[in-house]
């Protein structure tokens, strides 16, 4: 079984043609910034949009008094909450819901495959996210090893934080990497995201000497890579790649705002500004210059 | 292949003409009635086929005609542009009753005069008892007249209104002109032998059509001399040029087969137009038009006596024209046709008859003049078929971005195969066109009403289906039921609850669309439509009497997805996981979900069911079972032409339902898939507004496991797409590439699509006066979005928005 915290059928943006993303949840990064939070724990987890609330009152009866009405809003006391499966599909109005579930390689297969007349149209296919995809357990070799068998095309997003043997064993049955390099200095990167950029960079490394196809991708964060000097140094370090073609710039946006505030965690990127693809002009030109193929993603 | 035109935008003159029609309110005319009254009066003993030909004769010649400054296409409907003719032998109940109401409705207004009032008050006192909604109701059952005076099924339109739903033989009559057709009834006539028992009737027919034709060959005489006399009075050499050659263009035409590009555009303006005249039926189509008139454009091309601009010109002016066309509808039979819609289909595009890609320059110059123009009018369809010019699928894709919701498609993919399945001849089968809205026909070969017959409410039926037959809004029982829902031991029985309800209602349905068929073969059988579809000259029938070689026809079944997804919410969470009881559902959907447990109730029934539309086939398969009970059921019956001529005459499904959906579902009680009382019900073969969340490849995927070659009325799907989908190219390509898959791979049906920003309709709802221009796609046809009543708008712009 792998967790996936959901589905999303006609993506257009990572990787080529029509593409069905799947996400999975649990990520060993912690990025402030991150556009995703419900993906970063391994467990389930709860977002509550008060918005939608209507005041039924099923989850309060349903969760052993660990969620408890506060005036107009829920107290959810999300530390010892265990009994996701009983409030998965409590609330009728869909307020609250819960993010990650077990799935079956067959029934993560069979949704990829519902849209297989579109992939063989567009040149599209599957895209593995997340969370981190090469954290999962082994299974992840087995979803790939299947979707190889039926010849549909993947991509696997991935932030790279990962023994690289988890990555070493798959590398036959992925088709592209959309690998993200955040930053090249240490520090910072262990600041912002909790983690390791020597592993990053290794990984990178080993994923060039393995020959395997991947694209760069950058998100532009302001107040943590969005400077001349520590995108160049980014970019320096992609066109160093032997195999490296493109370099994909993602600006920072910060829809995900509603995301933090249903799950009850602060988010400190909250008030920062968007980047506009404008601004990135001349991160294009100059990666161009080194040879890259550069893209800014929507 | 493209003719890119040298200018990018529209002529002065065609500015001038549309800024003209825009600013025209909607008026009537009472010419045609007057007309009609007097000959009616004069005839009475006279047989119906007679006296119809001689007051079309007398219309024709006596009514206003006008040429306006600039008008290279000339040809007006009435007196005055946009002003609506009556038709008081259909219908004056209405008309009488809504007089005064006319100018204030919420959507559609039309300003009438007092006079004209004055005028209709006296002329519709000779109709009383001698209209055709009189008879066509009298011919019904009482049971029959309950049921559609309840809005279960509704066949007003059908008794309003001409028959039309047609396109009549336009390359035929470009090929041998009108004196061609006088030659052939000629040649016909001397047939007949006298003891036949059939002479009379049919010598008839032929002198009436002899005297449709003449009259219309009077009528094209009428505009030459009136060209001919405002050349002489003409502000300038140019514009007395103009004239000039309008006269000799109408001087050849009313006899000869045209010669030239314009003679042609001019001649089949001239048939569209005396169509509408003669009846008032909506969506009268011009069938495939680059196909017709191809080889009179590549003659001229090939002379050099024609220039793009100026063939884009003339085109641009006849949808001018197309648009002039107005009718005027009851209030209630309006809020199945919200915006004023004629339906004057024109298709382009598709396969020749021996399987190529017919995409032509032409093509490409009506798809040009239609997006420069951004009208109602024409309904642009093109026939998608698999090997399309990919140049041409692009130029498309550009016009459905500028927003108005044209072209729509049709797949050659599905339809041709099912019309070959269904007796069509293949050389016919791959020469269909377009009708009206997405419905289909073989022009010129195909009777009336390939779609268009009456309207099911589906989910009044499945709602008597639980409540053991009984209609709770007349609080009456049609059909006793097979019982009460709450003693349903499992969902089976609800299947064959429906099953029972759904086979009766049909049987109705089909009893209902009879009369109307009967009281119009009786009391309007219309000449000059008959002359011009194959073969009612040589059978010497009309085409209400068995006189096409083609009749197959459908009504409009309302309330698709909300059947499917009532069926789906019902089995889940009633019959498997026990979430809801049958008396708990059963008590909320009659009290419309009445507090905060009925609201409770609604959210589970919204939020814990598979909804169609989001390719699960838990839902999708269930809809297709339970439209099956229905199709099974309609394969039984015949029209009234059976045995009389024509090939099929027989019926199949159709979801082409207009904006019936919001006037259907304001007589529909709340519905188990938690949609509350009196709002409307989803429309066409669309996913329920917002509840398709998985994008557009997954509503592709559940619209196309319906039995698509079994619903040959017509599949409608309404996709709404912000504007930002089409920004660029590659957006641009990714649509193509859908639009293929849907169509070639998934064998879709069709597709029609709106691209107006929310914030776009919002902003024209508040403040129409800035917003007159804009159109948007209703459903299987466009219009003015401004015209439509408050409802509609809302409607339209809960439609859910797919972004690429």
């Amino acid at each position: 079984m792998l967790t996936v915290f959901n589905i999303q059928r006609f993506c257009l943006h990572d990787g080529g043609g029509v593409r069905t993303n799947i996400f999975f949840k649990g990520c060993p990064l912690r990025c402030l910034w991150c556009n995703n939070p419900e993906s970063i724990d391994p467990f389930p987890s709860i977002l509550f949009d008060s918005r939608l609330c209507l005041k039924f009152g099923d989850c309060i009866r349903n969760s052993g008094g660990l969620i408890r009405p506060d005036g107009d809003s829920l107290v959810i006391d999300r530390e010892n909450i265990t009994c996701f499966d009983a409030l998965r599909d409590i609330c009728p109005s869909k307020a609250m819901t819960v993010a990650g579930e077990k799935m079956s390689i067959n029934s993560i297969i069979s949704e990829i495959e519902k849209d297989l007349p579109f992939y063989e149209m567009s040149g599209g296919g599957v895209t593995l996210s997340g969370g981190e995809p090469f954290a999962q357990n082994g299974e992840l070799i087995e979803l790939l090893a299947e979707l190889k068998k039926r010849n549909i095309h993947t991509a696997v997003e991935t932030s790279l934080h990962v023994p690289w043997e988890n990555i070493d064993r798959c590398l036959g049955l992925v088709d592209v990497f959309l690998a993200d390099l955040k930053h090249t200095d240490p520090e910072k990167f262990a600041f912002f995201t909790g983690g390791n950029a020597g592993l990053v960079i290794e990984n990178f490394r080993n994923l060039d000497a393995g020959g395997a196809e991947f694209a760069v991708r950058v998100p532009v964060i302001p107040d943590f890579n969005f400077s001349e000097p520590e995108l160049r140094s980014i970019i320096d370090f992609a066109s160093g790649l032997k195999n490296s073609g493109e370099i994909h710039f993602i600006p920072f946006h910060s829809l995900a705002k509603e995301k933090y505030l249903f799950l009850g965690k602060d988010y400190v990127f909250g008030s920062a500004r968007n980047v506009e693809k404008s601004e990135l002009a001349p991160y294009v030109q100059y990666a161009e210059l080194k040879g890259l193929t550069a893209k800014i993603m929507n | 292949m493209t003719t890119v035109a040298e200018s990018p935008v529209i002529t002065l003159r065609i500015a001038g003409l549309k800024e003209k029609i825009l600013s025209s309110g909607s008026t009537i005319c009472t010419e045609r009635a007057r007309i009609y009254t007097e000959v009616y009066r004069e005839h009475e003993d006279t047989p119906v086929i007679l006296k119809r030909a001689y007051a079309l004769e007398r219309t024709l010649k006596e009514m206003t005609i006008f040429i306006d400054d600039g008008e290279l296409i000339v040809g007006n409907q009435s007196s005055a542009l946009r002003a609506a003719p009556i038709f008081p032998e259909y219908v004056t109940a209405w008309i009488i009753k809504e007089l005064d109401e006319f100018d204030k409705r919420p959507g559609d207004a039309f300003f009438v005069a007092e006079e004209q009032k004055k005028e209709l008050r006296e002329l519709c006192l000779y109709w009383e008892g001698k209209t055709l909604i009189e008879r066509g109701y009298s011919l019904m059952s009482p049971l029959n007249r309950e049921i559609h005076d309840a809005g279960i099924i509704r066949a007003e339109g059908n008794l309003t209104s001409g028959d039309a739903h047609i396109a009549v033989n336009l390359e035929k009559i470009l090929a041998i002109g009108l004196q061609g057709y006088l030659y052939e009834i000629e040649m016909a006539e001397t047939k007949l032998q006298e003891a036949d028992g059939e002479y009379i009737s049919k010598s008839n027919f032929y002198t009436a059509l002899k005297t449709g034709i003449r009259s219309f060959q009077s009528f094209i005489e009428r505009y030459e001399r009136l060209a001919s006399d405002l050349s002489f009075h003409a502000p300038g050499p140019e514009r007395k040029s103009e004239l000039v050659k309008i006269s000799a263009c109408c001087r050849n035409i009313k006899n000869n087969p045209p010669s030239g590009f314009y003679e042609a555009l001019q001649l089949t303006w001239f048939v569209q137009l005396v169509l509408q005249i003669e009846s008032n039926g909506h969506s009268v189509s011009l069938g495939r038009m680059d196909q017709y008139l191809l080889k009179f454009y590549q003659e001229d091309k090939a002379a050099g006596t024609i220039t793009t601009d100026f063939a884009l010109e003339l085109l641009e002016n006849t949808w001018l024209k197309l648009l002039s066309v107005n009718k005027i509808r009851s209030w209630s039979h309006t809020r199945f046709s919200a915006g004023g819609p004629l339906y004057q289909n024109v298709t382009i595009g598709g396969q020749t008859t021996d399987g190529r890609d017919a995409v032509n320059e032409l093509s490409f110059l009506i798809l040009d003049s239609v997006g420069r123009m951004k009208l109602t009018q024409p309904n642009l369809s093109v026939r998608f078929h698999k090997n399309i010019s990919p140049e041409f699928l692009g130029c498309c894709i550009d016009v459905i971005g500028k927003g108005f919701g044209m072209p729509a498609f049709n797949n050659d993919e599905i339809v041709i195969p099912s019309l070959i399945g269904l007796g069509v001849a293949k050389e016919d089968a791959y020469n269909y066109s377009a009708i009206g809205c997405i419905e289909i026909a073989v022009p010129g070969k195909w009777g009336y009403r390939c779609t268009g017959m009456s309207f099911l409410n589906f989910m009044r039926v499945f709602l008597a289906a639980m409540n053991n037959g009984h209609d709770t809004m007349s609080g009456k029982t049609f059909f006793p039921g097979t019982g009460q829902f709450e003693d349903f031991a499992g969902f089976g029985e609800l299947m064959s609850a429906w099953k029972q309800q759904v086979s009766l209602y049909t049987k109705a349905s089909v009893e209902i669309d009879t009369a109307a068929d009967l009281a119009i073969e009786e009391l309007v059988p219309d000449i000059l439509c008959s002359a011009f579809v194959d073969d009612c000259i040589s059978r010497g029938k009309t085409i209400k009497e068995g006189g096409s070689v083609y009749d197959f026809i459908s009504g409009l079944q309302v309330g698709i997805a909300n059947l499917g997804n009532s069926m789906a919410a019902i089995k889940k969470l009633v019959f498997e996981e026990n979430r809801i009881s049958r008396a708990e559902l059963m008590k909320y959907l009659r009290n419309n979900f009445e507090g905060q447990e009925g609201e409770r109730i609604r959210q589970i029934l919204l939020n814990f069911a598979p909804k169609y539309g989001n390719d699960d086939d838990y839902v999708d398969q269930l809809l297709v079972e339970a439209y099956m009970c229905y199709i099974d059921e309609l394969e039984k019956y015949h029209t009234t032409r059976f045995g009389r001529g024509p090939v099929g005459c027989a019926y199949y499904a159709g979801t082409s339902s207009i904006s019936s959906n919001v006037p259907s579902g304001s007589v529909v009680p709340a519905t188990p898939d938690g949609r509350k009382a009196f709002t409307p019900v989803a429309e066409g073969c669309s996913p329920t507004s917002g509840t398709d969340t998985l994008g557009p490849t997954a509503v592709f995927k559940s619209v196309s496991k319906l039995p698509t070659g079994l619903i040959l009325g017509g599949v409608l799907l309404n996709q709404k797409l912000s504007p930002s989908s089409l920004s660029n190219e590659t957006q641009k390509q990714k649509l193509i590439s859908i639009l293929r898959t849907f169509f070639a791979s998934l064998k879709g049906w069709h597709v029609q699509y709106n691209i107006v920003s929310r914030e776009t309709l919002l902003d024209a709802k508040k403040n129409p006066e800035n917003h007159r221009d804009l159109v948007v796609r209703v459903a299987g046809y466009s219009a003015f979005f401004t015209t439509l009543s408050p409802d509609t708008q809302d409607d339209i712009i809960a439609r859910t928005e797919q972004s690429l």
